[in-house]
């Protein structure tokens, strides 16, 4: 009776989706979440359907495959554009001309009424690398510290990089799907506290389409630069203006701009963060809202002067920032800037640039270690 | 016999209160996106009976006692926080001669509740929200205490019913405007809202909420609306006189001054910008205790003077 109940208000709910989103595709994905029938989970835990957009690389597969087996039964995987997984036995493949919104929705509902069965593990429920503990407690180090156990460096008491206060620094992969980092990247970040001490690109993100439109670029940057701020409504209301944009509708962009103005988004930036030769995130934010501008008078914006970023690394950008900060840095550059300063790293230090379709066994320990950890959430 | 009413009366405003939140949550941010506002009084509800389907799930050595008790002890401190609002004069659950204390307690301690619920998930981005929260969440409750003095002063009491009462010729948030908007700030903070939401934000995946499903995400959304609630009903009473109006009974005037400033409260969250914590933490230190502690001094000044 109450499951009847419950399941009866369930499948009327807006459907939780994560996105695994691969080269190409980020617009199309975005503009599938203007639907309020569906709703973008920030966390695998939150959804019911991981949608995978785009064809991945051979080393993401075992991402996808993790990021598969931590989402909560009921669940489904949709293959848009993608090719499925060989270890699900009756996967959902959307080709890349069909809308794949109502076969989530669909989908989600036929898991409710349980039409549909959730699908099993992909992966073995086991630790992705054998224990070697050594010591006296098996960590694999001396007394309570060090070691290596189940293939993942034990956090370390180490020098701080801000303040010098000494707290236990780990190291853990984080990406290539994260909602709040570009698609396709990956990086290891060392973390003492919420402080990055060093970085190192794993996988460097996808390179999506470039708009042909004016403005469309700039304000979808913006709108997701406005979610790590956490104004969400305000960045559903830039992605419209974005996705109007590109339809060439007219549009009405002053209100926007009235409540960026107030919200104190310019304020929340701090001055001189992520700087790179002449600009910073506050001035590349700022060019951002000179689209929103360009958009209410319908004319494209001011052309700024060549970025210089290429010659940087975002990996020296991250170094001494805090979280928040690393993240509101990630997401100033858009996607040909960020892949031009994210080569990926090999273990002597050399840089390479990021190949969207090949393998990079870079760290693979580290992506192994991580089944069932937060840090691979995305 | 009348707290006997009032205990009875305080887990139907919980609940009330978090229904409202919950709907409020869907409508206000529609609203400001932009978005249609079509099936919003279902969705609620569908969120949490989709939440209630979901699995549980499982990360590596959680600490599950801990897990399990953070959401209970958030929400129980919404509760107990809510028990020494008085709904009318005579209608208290728990009348305390020093009510706001226990307010302030139940304030400090959703520092441990959140830090429990982050730190006991075993996952770097949930520990990363739990420190994260309990850096801006201290110096938050520092404020918070200077404003409720300010708000104590006139009535030369902590309780929570003198306090109501000292506002029958003027209300506080007249008195100390600025005091309003700080404890507006602190009801962000304790509720994981917005530009103070530290634990729980899009930039670390959901936070202390990232490795959680199921019936245990059920619970924390639970706790999270009913904070809101309690936070909201208590602004209402230590600074917009409470359950003081004309003609209605008084728990009509508290619930509808605990609707308004939950809306204020929702739309702040919405509406601005979350700073980096570093310069949240600057902000706080430097800006905003200071002028806590010149809102009490002013309110202080006033009372000598002018009594």
């Amino acid at each position: 009776m109450a499951v009847s109940f419950l399941k009866s208000y369930a499948r009327v709910a807006q459907v939780p989706v994560f996105v695994a989103i691969g080269p190409f595709m980020r617009d199309a994905v975005e503009d599938l979440f203007r639907d309020q029938q569906l709703v973008r989970a920030n966390s695998i835990r939150h959804a019911s359907i991981l949608l995978v957009a785009g064809s991945l690389r051979d080393s993401d597969g075992e991402d996808i495959r993790r990021l598969h087996d931590q989402m909560p039964h009921p669940r489904a995987t949709i293959w848009w554009n993608a090719d499925p997984d060989d270890g699900l036995a009756d996967p959902l493949i959307v080709d890349g001309k069909t809308d794949p919104k109502p076969i989530m929705i669909a989908t989600f509902q036929d898991l409710i009424d349980a039409r549909r069965p959730s699908e099993a593990d992909l992966l073995p429920d086991e630790p992705p690398n054998p224990w070697q503990g050594e010591g006296d407690y098996g960590q694999g180090g001396k007394g309570m510290m060090g070691g290596n156990p189940y293939g993942r460096p034990m956090a370390m008491t180490d020098d701080d990089l801000r303040d010098g206060l000494a707290l236990d620094a780990y190291t853990a992969p984080f990406g290539p799907f994260l909602p709040m980092m570009p698609p396709g990247l990956q990086v290891s970040l060392t973390l003492q506290g919420d402080v990055i001490q060093s970085a190192k690109v794993i996988r460097s993100p996808f390179a999506q389409i470039d708009n042909a439109a004016p403005n469309v670029g700039e304000l979808r940057q913006l709108a997701r630069f406005l979610r790590v701020l956490g104004l969400e409504p305000l960045a559903d209301r830039c992605m419209d203006i974005a996705h109007d944009a590109c339809m060439g509708k007219p549009t009405d962009a002053a209100p926007l701009r009235k409540l960026l103005r107030w919200s104190g988004a310019r304020f929340a930036v701090p001055l001189g963060l992520g700087k790179l030769v002449d600009t910073d995130v506050r001035s590349r934010f700022e060019t951002w809202l000179d689209a929103i501008d360009s958009v209410a008078h319908l004319e494209k914006a001011p052309p700024r002067a060549p970025s210089k970023a290429a010659t940087h690394r975002l990996v020296d950008l991250l170094k001494g920032l805090e979280w928040n900060e690393a993240v509101l840095v990630i997401n100033s550059f858009d996607s040909k800037a960020l892949i031009a300063i994210s080569p990926v790293e090999d273990d002597d230090g050399g840089a390479h640039e990021g190949d969207s379709h090949t393998s990079h066994s870079a760290n693979s320990e580290h992506a192994h270690s991580m089944h069932g950890d937060g840090a691979s959430s995305g | 016999m009348s707290q006997v009413i009032a205990i009875l009366i305080l887990p139907l405003f919980l609940a009330v209160g978090i229904a409202a939140a919950a709907l409020l949550d869907r409508a206000v941010p529609a609203m400001l996106g932009g978005r249609s506002q079509n099936g919003i009084m279902q969705m609620p509800l569908a969120t949490a009976a989709a939440m209630a389907i979901a699995q549980r799930s499982e990360t590596e050595h959680p600490d599950q006692i801990n897990w399990m008790l953070g959401p209970v002890l958030y929400f129980t401190l919404a509760a107990v926080g809510l028990s020494v609002v008085p709904f009318s004069r005579s209608l208290v659950p728990v009348d305390l001669d020093v009510g706001i204390v226990l307010w302030g307690a139940c304030e400090s301690l959703t520092v441990v509740a959140v830090f429990l619920h982050g730190w006991s998930a075993n996952s770097p981005l949930p520990l990363i929200g739990a420190y994260r929260y309990v850096a801006i969440g201290l110096p938050a409750m520092l404020l918070s205490m200077f404003v409720l003095i300010g708000t104590a002063l006139p009535a030369q009491s902590l309780g929570v019913v003198d306090i109501v009462e000292a506002q029958r010729t003027i209300w506080n948030v007249v008195r100390q405007p600025a005091g309003l908007v700080l404890f507006l700030m602190l009801g962000l903070s304790i509720s994981l809202r917005g530009p103070f939401d530290y634990a729980d934000p899009f930039d670390l995946s959901g936070g202390t909420d990232a490795e959680v499903s199921g019936t245990a995400r059920l619970t924390w959304w639970l706790a999270r609306l009913a904070m809101l609630a309690s936070v909201s009903a208590m602004t209402a009473t230590v600074f917009l006189g409470g359950y003081l109006g004309p003609i209605l009974p008084g728990f009509v005037w508290l619930a509808v001054k605990t609707g308004v400033v939950l809306v204020v409260l929702i739309f702040a969250g919405e509406m601005f910008a979350r700073m980096p914590p570093a310069r949240m933490m600057g902000l706080i230190w430097l800006a905003l205790l200071p002028l806590s502690f010149l809102m009490l001094l002013a309110v202080g000044l006033e009372l000598l003077l002018w009594g």
